[in-house]
């Protein structure tokens, strides 16, 4: 493979950076000249202006962000240690996982974001709903993750673990354990963009707050720089996680 | 055919003579292993080995050699075994502090850095923190990885992952060393190398070591006694008395005739297990 170096990389900032300011422009020019009509596409400067407004003088995207992170926290933390609780209790239990596996995969089976509306039925329009579909969505990945890493253990690692006389809570806690934690880890990178998935989903279908419900507010009332000014924000708080889960992977899986 | 089972017994009351002496850190007699109706892996097996004695076991790939040491480990079922098996006195038992195993492949884990790799097995088995870390650092030292202490194994070549290994091994305080083929995936040059390493850590402490290989230089160069095994179903064939004097090194051995001398010797062996 051919890899550019130190200056490469610097050309291709300036290079990236040039050619979003070249679609940014384009953009503006055709929505003010008409080209385009502003009302379907909206304008660069004016999603600009809504988001300075909304987000540092208003503060009013800050508060639904707020809504919306402490919904994806919610669903993401329930559904990862639930995810990882009854995945470890199967790869302990054989039994249970004979017994239950095929039940969970026909749940996983389902489109679970169909379930939408029964859990706003059940939990109501506030941020309870929104915790239970985006742990819907969370907790299948986190769970079939763990299943996969907690088998990972190799061969070799069991001989000398029972040589040894390790007990089944150092087999578990010196061997499965770490052997697992770099598939877990891909479940939980993915599992927490579902989280948010499944919150802004349900946000958009019926909610009180959260950047969901601004979203299908500014996009009845024809807002469309609004719409994408919250799409923009919506998109940072996705490369924020990722950039975090990235920086946690390479913390904790150093030794890889 | 004849003359094999005449010799096995010879070894067997020789070993038995020497054993008065000392009670045996490891007595067969008459072992066998099935593991089906027609899989017969090992056959009426006898073989006495005295404390800090190092005897190697050879033959043909697939003739029970690892079995031996499973079974020593503890690692095989009893139904399929039959006959006696004692490790210092007692059936083997899964787990049992009087043997420590070193595998063919490194076993290593790679989220333990080499420090945490070499204190594994003392810390499995309950050797508190700072005596296990203290005598870690020393053995990784004996085994020639001062100053690698922090690093993980996939920053270590795979003789210095089998020289991590070796440290694990002897960082255990258990009076029988069971090895399968430490070596077998190391070049010829790196194998040298981890001979010498061993050898000069058993020298040490002279704890007593089943050491399995497909190599018969090596087998030769290590041990005191090697004990050739036939074609499945693994019978013993011969036990041969190795009399070259130590401290040895392998690398200074290549040099001595009555080094290769037994070599061949075995090797007539091991051909006459092949073909009965």
């Amino acid at each position: 493979m051919k890899t550019i170096g130190k200056r490469g990389r610097f050309f291709a900032l300036v290079a990236r950076v040039l050619l979003l300011m070249v679609f940014f422009l384009v953009w503006e020019y055709m929505a003010a000249k008409k080209f385009v009509d502003p009302i379907m596409t909206g304008r660069p400067s004016g999603i600009a202006r809504f988001f300075w407004n909304e987000f540092f003088v208003t503060g009013n995207l800050v508060a639904q962000l707020g809504w919306t992170l402490l919904a994806v926290s919610g669903a993401f933390i329930l559904a990862s240690v639930l995810g990882l609780f009854v995945g470890m209790t199967f790869v302990t239990n054989p039994f249970l996982d004979a017994m239950l596996n095929p039940i969970f995969t026909a749940l996983n089976a389902m489109p679970r974001i169909a379930l939408a509306p029964l859990f706003l039925l059940w939990f109501g329009l506030g941020i309870s709903s929104k915790i239970a579909i985006g742990a819907s969505l969370t907790f299948f990945i986190v769970f079939y993750s763990t299943l996969a890493g907690g088998r990972s253990v190799s061969q070799d690692h069991i001989v000398l673990a029972r040589t040894l006389g390790a007990s089944g809570t150092q087999m578990f806690r010196m061997f499965t354990l770490p052997s697992a934690v770099p598939v877990i880890f891909n479940g939980l990178k993915l599992g927490l963009m579902f989280s948010l998935f499944g919150v802004v989903g349900g946000e958009l279908l019926a909610s009180e707050n959260g950047l969901g419900q601004t979203l299908a507010l500014l996009a009845a009332a024809f807002n469309t720089d609004g719409v994408f000014a919250t799409i923009f924000v919506l998109s940072l708080v996705g490369v924020a996680f990722t950039s975090v889960m990235n920086t946690l992977e390479n913390h904790l899986l150093r030794w890889r | 055919m004849m003359s094999a089972q005449v010799e096995t017994r010879g070894a067997v009351t020789l070993t038995d003579r020497l054993a008065d002496a000392a009670p045996a850190a490891v007595e067969v007699c008459n072992f066998n292993v099935r593991f089906s109706a027609e899989v017969l892996a090992v056959q009426d097996a006898s073989l006495m080995v005295r404390p800090g004695e190092f005897v190697s076991i050879v033959g043909p790939s697939g003739c029970g050699k690892t079995t031996l040491l499973n079974h020593a480990a503890g690692l095989l079922p009893a139904e399929v075994c039959s006959g006696i098996f004692k490790v210092n006195g007692r059936q083997p038992r899964e787990g049992s502090h009087d043997v420590a195993y070193m595998l063919a492949r490194d076993a290593l884990c790679p989220w333990r850095t080499a420090l945490g790799n070499a204190e594994l097995g003392a810390e499995i088995r309950g050797v508190a923190a700072a005596e296990r870390r203290a005598l870690a650092r020393d053995l990784l030292a004996q085994v020639g990885l001062a100053g690698f202490e922090d690093a993980y194994p996939k920053a270590l070549s795979q003789g210095m992952r089998q020289r991590v290994a070796l440290a694990r091994t002897f960082c255990l305080d258990s009076p029988l060393l069971l090895m399968d083929e430490p070596f077998g995936a190391l070049d010829a040059q790196t194998k040298l190398q981890l001979e010498d390493v061993l050898l000069s850590l058993w020298e040490k402490t002279r704890r007593t070591v089943l050491f399995v290989t497909h190599d018969l230089s090596e087998a030769v160069c290590m041990s005191d006694r090697v004990i050739v095994m036939t074609a499945r179903p693994g019978r013993i064939l011969a036990d041969v008395r190795i009399d070259l004097e130590r401290p040895r090194s392998a690398r200074s051995l290549q040099k001595d005739p009555r080094f290769h001398e037994l070599c061949g010797e075995l090797w007539a062996k091991l051909e006459e297990g092949m073909t009965t």
